[in-house]
């Protein structure tokens, strides 16, 4: 069976990194995800790097890459828009709505991240949507949502972590906040927006009744802040930075290793003797440190005990040996770490998808296993710029070769020769 | 028990959720707040660690005001935020009469969720086949920390640990620093929001065939999903990905700056040229724009020291949240580094209900942070607040399995289910 969504329809309107993770957990669930792009440079985050054919120098982002064809082989591109199809057309042209408006009559779902008040103005609102079809499930992806005083606000991933809340209790206490190095706010929403769609979905499908989803990127965040929020809403204490060490915990956190750093987890309190043992030290077993409060009020003593045994190991060492005796450690993996992981290699986790320009590369395969009797993902490259535009009109909406071609020539839509 | 009255999407489905701390809870949590029954089942010796200590000392700030209370299990903010719109159940499954009205909740439901050590629920003699005599069509899914297959399957992992284990640490930091993790645990909600989101297909696979399936999750593997980008960089540049701080490996400026009072922080991102040009606009700094040095995006990065120390000296004095409206106002990305009692006053926070205060019955009413987004048909709400421990014992069993009075009391006095703790282990 190819996917678990298999014959699900999704029209995608989404760019760069919250919409395009949303999509591309539907597509790869077996959805039929048709991309609409824009035509010549398509979705910007094509325009980020590095590129499969641009050496080790990371480009500068869209705006300052002046004229050429969109690029086809960015890394960010090619790993968030697996198993879609891309079709290039003018959504601001007449021509290009009624193609949309066609396209919505049959579709499932739309998933769009345009800023508020984008679709209105491309002829796209919902209401005009959901005339054309009722059941259709709109998700609508934004910074700060479609209501609110902040709509219009611009942000990047730096702006959403910090005003999410997340970026206040990230960091050294006596250093700036710190945001994560990958956009997890855009991420995780774009994983919230899938849950939420298909929520929809579900409805839909039962109902007859379609909606709105609107999600915001910043809640997400305010979403997630968990004890960080909870214990200022309880207690009037304000949660702080504590850099690498767990909030009120010790030996609890990063630390360096002879080749990297390790994760140390001290904990539960039954198994701290394991973890003395492990590093060796008898001064470890001190009754002092045998509480998690003891430990916390003597954290330094403590580090300073553990540190000569983690200077002088490897980190995969490390690791296992305190799973080996029941602990939870850890280890800072790099990318070349995480391609080696001897767990992800057992396990069939990566997939090797080949692209014409790209060429193969590995890939992270599906973050979740269904039970092997059902080919619930299914893995192919993402697609060139236009690549399926004749095919998704043809399959969507019946389009003949001429119509096509005739749409071609008036500019509403365009093909990419090299398919 | 009734069924939600309102229009909610999964209001039709019933899940028996025996997971516990984050990555299952925040699973489940969304169901909840679309409107799935939760049964949320915890045991008497070994509750949710979430729920915190049997005695905890006092001062905790997770408490009310500090204070633990008589039932500190039922007052701890962690775990009150995660469960609303849950029924909170316990139940012994050591003991032979808490198998059968387990099997019997089995029978009844349809998604089983757990995010145990692997093999724990095996151990007990529930395997997937096991669990499908009770019912055939049963979704399971099973959440340990790195899968149910390969030599590591039996390791432990946390949150923390996935944020290290995935990459996503590696590149977190200061610049020309060592790895820094997050302030809360990434991977927990990260495996709980794709779990939500496949376990939904899953059951609309099973409306469409009839079949349930069985649903191995790695929150290791679900973490990984997130660094693909990075992944294939790797591959193609052969260099692992540097840590930069708060700046962008593609544009310049972006960083966090000083402001006027203690430990105060605005972010400020020019994404492109005209937001560039714009912000030397608002900071009256015209000069700046034609300053050949910061011409190009590649010439900001590089002269990016000097710059963060210009903006900071023109941020230092003012408020963040001053910065940010008149930045926002000219169209240049910034927004203050919110902190807990500016995100439950904020304007825009406040103007779309995204905190919702709930009123518990051991805490009374505090604010928690409500559904993650906005339906137009079914909007939905947080019905009721988390549950305390063991609090809908009698209406699971007696209302959903029919099980009497008398048979109730006497699970009761062989200690299968109640309402006080026999014991907790907190990691």
């Amino acid at each position: 069976m190819p996917g678990l969504l298999e014959g699900v329809k999704v029209l995608d309107l989404t760019h760069y990194i919250a919409g395009p993770y949303c999509t591309k957990l539907l597509s790869g669930l077996g959805a039929d995800v048709v991309k609409v792009e824009r035509l010549g440079t398509g979705d910007g985050v094509r325009w980020l790097g590095p590129f499969a054919s641009g050496g080790g120098k990371i480009p500068p982002g869209p705006p300052f890459l002046k004229g050429g064809n969109a690029p086809e082989d960015g890394a960010w591109f090619l790993y968030l828009n697996t198993a879609k199809q891309s079709l290039a057309l003018d959504l601001k042209s007449h021509a290009g709505r009624k193609i949309m408006l066609e396209l919505a009559t049959k579709a499932d779902i739309l998933v769009e991240n345009f800023v508020p008040g984008g679709m209105d103005s491309l002829g796209l609102s919902y209401a005009e949507l959901s005339q054309v079809n009722p059941a259709l499930v709109v998700t609508s992806i934004s910074n700060f949502g479609q209501t609110g005083p902040y709509r219009d606000w611009k942000a990047s991933e730096l702006n959403l972590y910090a005003l999410g809340g997340l970026m206040n209790i990230t960091g050294e206490p006596e250093q700036e906040p710190l945001k994560e190095g990958m956009p997890l706010a855009q991420l995780g929403a774009g994983q919230n927006a899938f849950a939420a769609t298909m929520a929809a979905l579900m409805y839909s499908e039962e109902t007859g009744e379609g909606q709105q989803v609107d999600l915001a990127i910043a809640e997400y965040a305010t979403n997630i802040l968990e004890n960080a929020l909870m214990q200022y809403s309880y207690s009037g204490q304000e949660y702080s930075r504590v850099g690498n060490r767990g909030y009120g915990r010790a030996a609890w956190g990063i630390y360096p290793c002879a080749d990297g750093h390790v994760g140390i987890i001290a904990g539960p309190d039954h198994r701290w003797p394991e973890v003395a043992r492990i590093m060796g030290r008898e001064e470890l077993s001190d009754p002092r440190f045998t509480s998690r409060a003891g430990r916390l009020e003597h954290a330094d003593e403590v580090d300073a005990y553990m540190l000569p045994f983690l200077i002088d190991n490897n980190k995969v060492d490390i690791f296992k040996a305190g799973q080996e005796s029941g602990l939870g450690f850890s280890f800072v993996a790099t990318m070349k770490d995480i391609l080696e992981m001897e767990q992800l290699l057992d396990r069939d986790y990566f997939v090797q998808l080949d692209h014409p320009v790209a060429g193969t590369l590995t890939y992270p395969g599906a973050p979740i296993t269904p039970e092997d009797s059902v080919e619930a993902w299914v893995f192919r490259r993402a697609p060139l710029l236009g690549e399926h535009t004749a095919s998704a009109l043809n399959s969507w909406l019946g389009y003949s070769e001429a119509q096509v071609l005739e749409l071609v020539q008036k500019g509403v839509i365009a093909q990419n020769e090299g398919a | 028990m009734q069924k939600p009255a309102e229009r909610m999407p999964l209001k039709n489905y019933r899940v028996l959720d025996l997971s516990r701390i984050w990555a299952g809870p925040y699973c489940t949590k969304l169901f909840a707040d679309m409107g799935a029954e939760i049964i949320k089942m915890e045991s008497l010796s070994v509750y949710d660690s979430h729920r915190g200590p049997v005695s905890p000392a006092r001062g905790i700030a997770a408490y009310p005001d500090g204070e633990p209370g008589e039932e500190p299990w039922n007052r701890n903010g962690w775990f009150n935020c995660l469960h609303m719109s849950k029924y909170g159940v316990t139940l012994e499954l050591t003991e032979a009469e808490g198998r059968m009205v387990f099997e019997q909740l089995v029978s009844i439901s349809d998604v089983l969720i757990e995010n145990f050590r692997q093999g724990s629920l095996e151990r007990l003699g529930y395997t997937y086949e096991e669990l499908r005599k009770h019912r055939p069509d049963l979704i399971y899914v099973s959440m340990p920390a790195f899968g149910n297959t390969g030599p590591w399957k039996g390791y432990l992992g946390y949150g923390i640990g996935q944020e290290q284990l995935s990459g996503m640490a590696h590149m977190t930091g200061y610049r020309g620093d060592g790895p820094m993790k997050s302030g809360i645990n990434h991977g927990d909600p990260i495996t709980g929001s794709h779990a939500a989101g496949v376990l939904m297909a899953a059951l609309r696979h099973r409306r469409l065939t009839g079949k349930g399936m069985y649903i191995d999750v790695s929150q290791q593997e679900s973490a990984v999903a997130l660094m693909g980008p990075e992944v294939l960089a790797y591959q193609m540049t052969g260099e692992e990905p540097e840590r930069r701080g708060n700046r962008s490996g593609w544009y310049a400026p972006a960083n966090s700056y000083p402001c006027a009072g203690e430990d105060r922080w605005v972010t400020i991102a020019a994404t492109n040229e005209e937001q560039w040009q714009k912000l030397t606009q608002a900071m009256s700094a015209a000069g700046l724009a034609n300053d050949p040095h910061f011409a190009t995006a590649e010439q900001r990065r590089e002269n990016h020291d000097e710059l963060d120390r210009i903006i900071s000296e023109w941020t230092i004095s003012q408020e963040a949240y001053a910065v940010t409206h008149l930045l926002q106002a000219a169209g240049v990305p910034a927004g203050p580094v919110l902190r807990g009692p500016d995100l439950l006053a904020d304007a825009h926070y406040k103007d779309r209900g995204t905190f919702v205060t709930v009123d518990h019955p051991q805490v009374g009413p505090k604010q928690y942070p409500g559904i993650p987004w906005r339906m137009s048909a079914t909007p939905g709400r947080v019905r009721w607040p988390s549950p305390t421990l063991g609090q809908h014992n009698r209406d699971v069993y007696g209302e959903l399995l029919g099980l009497t009075g008398p048979e109730i009391d006497l699970l009761e006095k062989t200690g299968t289910i109640g309402t006080k703790p026999t014991g907790s282990r907190i990691i």
